[in-house]
């Protein structure tokens, strides 16, 4: 849906999980989509050159969040809720719903 | 003109880098804690200079190699024998969600640099305190405030936009308190 003002699906993909969840890393959303890791590393760092994405190290994870100091950061998270509440729900169910509350460490599932 | 690039200051550095870059018509803003470091005369000491400009890297690229600096990666640019870090900062050149409005120029024997005013360096500071807690920025701001006339009618004004009242109050309440 963004693909034709963004130039590729996979910033799509990146924002669409940027706005649910509101952090992702590379390796999380080459798992979700069943990926290469690099096609996902490559965007968010066309992202963070633009200064629309930021990420800071957590251990040995890049952690990438909307860059609150992005000037156009409203407009385009507005943009982003509108083409995803346009997304079929199918494909929201697979990708935009995975488990976000704590699961203690060692808890058998 | 003979530049001894380890001892070079960044004031010098940033006046001499947007020189060169005006004469191949790139204009370009100093933003960030470079602009901290000016304004506190090194209280603060930056090793990174980052510019906001709306040419192409590609050009600007060409006119920092022909002072040395080589391009690292995709926006920042180094030279081995000098301390500091060049980096470009996607435009456009912004305070939260604001354009700048004023812009502030110091003079030097290298040329001109086009950096932000003491007030806007500020709030540059600030958001990333508002943003993410950072106390660094929040100490660099206050050096700012306190090294130079700021105008804080706008700091308040830009931070409630902001919806940050109650960080710029404590910020205020800091400054003040150690006067």
């Amino acid at each position: 849906m963004l693909e034709g003002v963004f130039g590729n699906i996979t910033i799509e993909k990146i924002l669409f999980m940027l706005y649910v969840y509101g952090e992702g890393y590379p390796l999380g959303f080459a798992k979700t989509f069943g990926e290469p890791v690099n096609r996902f590393q490559q965007q968010l760092r066309r992202l963070e050159n633009a200064g629309i994405v930021i990420s800071r190290l957590i251990g040995k994870v890049r952690l990438y969040t909307f860059n609150p100091r992005y000037p156009f950061l409203e407009e385009l998270k507005a943009l982003v809720a509108k083409a995803y509440e346009f997304l079929p729900d199918k494909e929201k169910k697979a990708y935009y719903t995975k488990r976000t509350r704590p699961r203690r460490a060692g808890k058998p599932l | 003109m003979k530049i001894d690039w380890q001892r070079i200051g960044i004031k010098e550095l940033a006046a001499l880098i947007s020189e060169k870059l005006r004469e191949k018509g790139i204009d370009t803003i100093l933003v960030g804690g470079a602009c901290v470091s000016i304004y506190t005369k090194n209280r603060y000491l930056s090793f990174d200079l980052d510019f906001v400009t709306h040419a192409r890297i590609k050009d600007v690229s060409a006119v920092l190699d022909e002072v040395g600096f080589r391009r690292e990666s995709s926006r920042h640019f180094i030279r081995r024998d000098c301390p500091f870090f060049i980096e470009f900062v996607a435009p456009p050149a912004a305070i939260g969600d604001e354009p700048l409005k004023d812009e502030n120029r110091i003079s030097t024997k290298y040329g001109t640099v086009v950096l932000l005013t003491p007030t806007d360096s500020v709030k540059d500071r600030l958001s990333a305190y508002y943003h993410w807690n950072d106390t660094q920025a929040l100490d660099q701001a206050m050096l700012v405030a306190k090294a130079q006339k700021i105008n804080l009618h706008e700091v308040k004004r830009w931070s409630e936009k902001e919806r940050r009242t109650e960080k710029y109050l404590d910020f205020l309440r800091r400054l003040r308190s150690k006067k």
